[in-house]
């Protein structure tokens, strides 16, 4: 069928592309295997570095479960009360699991690193 | 003043192939440098963040009325983004408030129910939030957390009627394969008023430019909401429930709300006290070319390029000041793809003697709303400002 013909076809190109340069392992789109019907991609490692700072431990451990470096480093400058009130908010609204001591620790890294110059 | 003789090379020149530009726009306004990325079924595109991926569009791809797929910018909110869909066991269930729970297969979605296909704009609430000032927390994104596609697939409404929706539904509540990183964070759930469901335009969208969606655009199929920012366009959409009472979810009572007020605007101050979810997009116009910090030639025509967006009125009108704003004049008008579709301008201009100019550009939809000289909010939600671009003639 043609739909399956073109969805074969974006597995095939999802598969060079997540290669990152190398030869797509499975290149024949004329059989139609079950295989063929899963589409799947595989997600490419663009993982920041972690900046050094107070505290850079705790951060790490609390905050790069749910999501990676660059939630922070592409931020601009903020004041430590923007900041606090972000670690609030992932308390609070996505359910992190953070004591206040440790959140007071993350907010100090986060002015650190990413904090307005007359309050760091 | 224009010349007739460039009003009409820009005429010509309209429409011919997408010129390749390596600069990056002026997306740089947002931080002083930006990392390309290249994830499976993408071109390289401007890295926000990889856990979850959010990608930017390079502006130099807003030339095209329709943007390709593997240009058209990624958002998720939930580091658990589908990888992988089985095409043949994939389901979307619809159920909750109705007569008949259905469970529709991907070759259901697209023999049962006719066809619709329109163009229409898809566009991040927070697209330009970088260029708020105070600068405020969030994706920072230049102006290119949108893009223009032509979606096919089959009518809400028709999904739902076929369940039957029983007197007293009031919502439907919209669920992705997205899952949380953790048990106890709020799994990314939006809904739309019943009404507005099944107003026959909200389209389960399983094509995208005549292809499968990207899976980082939503494949195997997304909701299309024309007129309303990309929040309610939920991606890999599977579950749609008929809800007898307003969905409760941290993603609409907290998060995608906006000041109470026609501008979405509040002083940082003195923070609005009433919000409403985010919907309709406003009218907002941006330059694609010449680049920020671009050098002109004086005595030489430069082209002005854009595009113009709005919530479903339409634009009917583009116009560029070179002068900081003092004198307006019309731009050319690209193609008008339908009401929901975004509209390319284009001007040409001469800078007649060597110097910095600011040049801005202002829309009018079909409905008379324009653009605001200034707006603030505490997301960067809505941006509908009159932008500006300094350039420099030489």
């Amino acid at each position: 069928m043609h739909c399956w013909q073109i969805i074969g076809a974006v597995t095939i190109l999802a598969l060079a592309t997540s290669a990152a340069g190398q030869k797509p392992q499975t290149a024949d789109a004329s059989k139609s295997t079950s295989a063929e019907q899963v589409v799947r991609i595989t997600l490419p490692n663009y993982a920041g570095e972690v900046p050094k700072g107070p505290n850079v431990e705790v951060y790490e451990s609390h905050c790069l479960i749910c999501h990676s470096v660059r939630y922070v480093t592409a931020q601009p400058d903020f004041s430590r009360s923007t900041w606090e009130k972000e670690v609030k908010k992932m308390v609070d609204a996505y359910g992190a699991t953070i004591s206040e001591g440790d959140q007071r620790k993350i907010v100090d890294y986060l002015v650190a690193v990413r904090g307005t110059p007359e309050r760091k | 003043m224009m010349t007739a003789g460039g009003m009409l090379a820009a005429r010509r020149a309209f429409g011919s192939t997408v010129e390749v530009n390596p600069g990056w726009g002026f997306d740089n306004v947002a931080a002083p440098t930006r990392t390309l990325a290249r994830y499976p079924q993408k071109t390289d595109l401007i890295l926000l963040t990889d856990r979850p991926p959010q990608l930017e569009t390079p502006l130099r791809y807003f030339q095209t009325d329709l943007t390709p797929n593997d240009a058209f910018f990624v958002r998720w909110h939930l580091a658990g983004i589908p990888t992988s869909v089985d095409v043949q066991s994939f389901r979307l269930e619809v159920s909750g408030h109705v007569d008949k729970p259905l469970s529709l297969s991907l070759t259901d979605l697209r023999n049962k129910f006719e066809p619709a296909s329109l163009v229409a704009l898809c566009q991040c609430s927070g697209n330009s939030r970088s260029l708020f000032e105070p600068r405020v927390p969030g994706g920072q994104w230049g102006n290119g957390a949108m893009g223009n596609a032509r979606w096919t697939g089959a009518r809400l409404k028709d999904v739902l009627g076929s369940a039957g929706i029983k007197p007293g539904a009031v919502q439907v509540g919209l669920r992705g394969l997205d899952e949380p990183p953790q048990p106890q964070t709020p799994p990314f759930q939006k809904s739309l008023q019943i009404d507005h469901a099944r107003d026959g335009e909200v389209m389960i969208a399983y094509e995208m430019n005549g292809q499968p969606l990207p899976m980082l655009n939503g494949f195997p199929i997304r909701l299309v909401v024309p007129g309303w920012f990309a929040t309610y366009w939920v991606k890999a959409l599977t579950k749609l429930t008929v809800l007898d009472q307003p969905l409760r979810s941290f993603w609409m009572d907290k998060a995608y709300r906006i000041p109470d007020n026609p501008q979405a605007n509040e002083d940082p101050q003195h923070l609005a006290e009433k919000t409403v979810p985010i919907s309709i997009m406003p009218v907002h116009s941006i330059f694609v070319k010449p680049e920020a910090g671009a050098q002109l030639r004086a005595g030489h025509a430069s082209e002005l390029a854009g595009v113009a967006t709005d919530g479903g009125s339409g634009i009917r009108r583009v116009e560029v000041s070179m002068d900081s704003g003092k004198t307006w004049q019309d731009s050319d008008l690209g193609q008008d793809l339908g009401k929901y579709s975004w509209r390319l301008w284009r001007a040409s201009w001469t800078p007649p003697t060597k110097g910095n100019y600011r040049l801005m550009v202002r829309a009018t939809t079909n409905s008379g709303e324009t653009q605001v000289t200034e707006q603030w909010n505490r997301s960067g939600y809505q941006r509908d400002v009159i932008e500006h671009l300094d350039v420099t003639a030489v």
